[in-house]
């Protein structure tokens, strides 16, 4: 009896063991590469020929891809952009979303279900790039930043998921102001959002992750290049390898450009692209996953 | 009863409300899901489009480039199922076994990040990882004495460049949905197991599986859905001249010949019928898994 209950104990734990050393490894293919970026931004220029492509820590040590790269007009500037598309993308959507949300959730009148009927037949299909593209050209919103607060203004998933909190809200907290003669637009600012502030702070993650991380449509959109946000810079330096417009508007001596490498230069942009998502990571991390969890348990 | 006219002029505050959000549905997607109807007209920069029925279509249909491209398309998003689909799910496996709290946490909060990172950002880690000369992938071939491979510009890789880089961007978060329905199964059926002296692969293989298999089923179906995508942004952000014949998909063709060459009309009429395949697609598999699942896709 013993005897056999300690070898299937060994066998778990060995098991456990293999699974606990795949999973580490699983972590190293994901890190590795990422801090083998980090560790070629922040190596001695002089030095970064020895970093290996699997190494995570820089060959020597300077911010010397910092100091070049945080001096570029061009990427100071698309940081801006970046920053304001963002913050005021993601104030607009909210708004839209949650008064939205609120009418299609929490009233009833005449022509509702007509209107959440045209939302979900509009949701199945897509419209052209290209039509869009046309569409905004005739609103003479190309080259603006109108443009790209309002494309995806509304994600009708993240609608339903603030229609579905928004219905949770007992009555009872709302009957109160009715009483009081409170109007839909004051039940709605007054009550309902600040019930709602763990939904507001999901959809504030995802609606601002997306404008940091959007570039195709500032590529279309956007062709003045003092109006690209940083998502467009960068793949233009990493992707397109066009050196010459990132050191363009630069006093760099002769001596100075052959000092510099130009994977380091662009893994630095590479890490100041990623640096506002890592920083607010652990709050992503949470709101994300309750989010995908609970739009799971609808299924 | 209140007469019809009368209750909505009581709501005008709730029209008013409304007001944004359709304004923004009708402008910014019906007006140009109408406007698809270019793809049967010839476009003119000044006076009216010309109707010209299906003439779009029949070039299209008759051009071995846009089969190439529906070729590509197939062929990518075939591997990508194939090859990506079941990895999130033994991912859930296996740190559903993971009994420390400290290490799950940080199995889950690696492998979730680069979900979080835009392609342009992946593109960039990639291409590096790749790297002809300094990569990390041709430092492990040259230590097990195999050539340095130019991956990015071989017909023969970037297919699986495109497999590979997917699988590391979402396999660790696709594998949330999985784990959510692992962590939904009653303890006791365990316990029960374990008292009829399973073995952990049995607990797995008769408890844990099964209890998966809605949610593979619903993940699976929805996959089917966006079949003809095959993943527009990657494609984008790795696509370069060496490697266009292997990876140019009906997505990237419509940016090329719409945006790039200005064949508005042309390059909607590819759109189109991608839109109508698609429809067909998220249908199908709404109504499938309906049928099989009891559940819709929405």
């Amino acid at each position: 009896m013993f005897g056999k209950g300690g070898i299937t104990l060994k066998i778990k734990s060995v098991s456990r063991s293999v699974i606990h050393l795949i999973l580490f490894f699983i972590t190293l293919a994901v890190l590795i590469p990422v801090l083998n970026i980090v560790a070629l931004s922040l190596s001695d220029p002089g030095r970064v020929g020895e970093l290996s492509g699997l190494g995570i820590f820089p060959k020597g040590f300077s911010l010397r891809n910092y100091e070049i790269i945080l001096s570029n007009p061009m990427i100071l500037r698309s940081l801006g952009n970046s920053v304001f598309i963002t913050i005021v993308g993601t104030v607009v959507n909210i708004f839209l979303t949650a008064i939205t949300a609120y009418v299609l959730a929490r009233t009833n009148f005449v022509g509702k279900r007509l209107v959440l009927l045209f939302i979900i037949a509009i949701m199945v299909f897509e419209p052209s790039m290209i039509t869009e593209y046309l569409l905004l050209r005739d609103l003479s919103l190309l080259n603006t930043y109108t443009s790209l607060i309002l494309y995806k203004a509304i994600n009708v998933y993240y609608l339903f998921i603030l229609m579905r909190f928004f219905q949770e809200i007992p009555e009872s907290m709302i009957e109160a102001a009715r009483i009081d003669g409170a109007g839909h637009f004051r039940i709605f600012w007054s009550i309902v959002l600040p019930l709602s502030k763990p939904a507001l702070a999901t959809l504030t993650l995802y609606y601002g992750v997306y404008h940091w991380n959007e570039y195709f449509r500032a590529t279309i959109y956007i062709s003045d290049p003092n109006k690209w946000p940083l998502q467009v810079v960068l793949r233009q330096f990493v992707v397109t390898q066009d050196n010459t417009t990132m050191l363009q508007g630069m006093d760099l001596t002769a001596a100075e450009l052959a000092a510099l490498n130009m994977n380091s230069l662009q893994a630095s942009t590479i890490v100041i692209a990623v640096i506002p998502l890592l920083l607010l990571y652990p709050l992503i991390l949470k709101y994300f996953t309750k989010g995908t969890m609970e739009g799971g348990d609808k299924d | 009863m209140k007469s019809l006219a009368k209750r909505i002029r009581e709501d005008w505050v709730l029209y008013l409300m409304l007001l944004p959000g359709l304004t923004f549905f009708i402008v910014f997607h019906l007006v140009p899901i109408l406007g698809m109807k270019l793809a049967f007209e010839d476009y003119r920069i000044i006076g009216d489009n010309l109707w010209v029925g299906m003439k779009h279509f029949n070039t299209l249909f008759s051009s071995p480039a846009f089969k190439d491209v529906l070729l590509n398309t197939v062929t990518i998003s075939t591997m990508k199922l194939l090859f990506i689909f079941p990895v999130p799910i033994i991912l859930s496996l296996l740190i559903s076994e993971v009994r420390s709290n400290h290490f799950r946490k940080y199995v889950q909060s690696v492998s979730y990040l680069p979900h979080f990172l835009s392609w342009v950002v992946i593109a960039g880690i990639w291409i590096n990882l790749l790297n002809p000369s300094s990569g990390g992938v041709n430092f492990i071939r040259n230590f097990f004495q195999l050539p340095s491979l130019d991956f990015m510009t071989s017909k023969d890789h970037i297919r699986w460049v495109l497999v590979f880089s997917e699988m590391w961007r979402s396999a660790g978060w696709d594998s949330i949905l999985y784990i959510a329905a692992i962590m939904k199964i009653s303890p006791s059926l365990y316990e029960a197991a374990q008292l009829d002296g399973a073995s952990p692969f049995q607990q797995m293989r008769y408890i844990t599986l099964p209890s998966l298999i809605p949610t593979v089923i619903t993940v699976f179906i929805l996959n089917l859905g966006f079949f003809m995508n095959a993943g527009f942004d990657q494609v984008f952000n790795l696509m370069n001249d060496s490697v266009i014949s292997q990876i140019d998909i009906l997505d990237t063709y419509v940016y090329r010949i719409g945006l790039i060459n200005g064949q508005y009309a042309y390059a909607t009429a590819a759109s189109l019928f991608k839109g109508v395949i698609g429809i067909v697609l998220i249908l199908g598999s709404h109504f499938a898994s309906k049928k099989i699942t009891g559940k819709g896709v929405w």
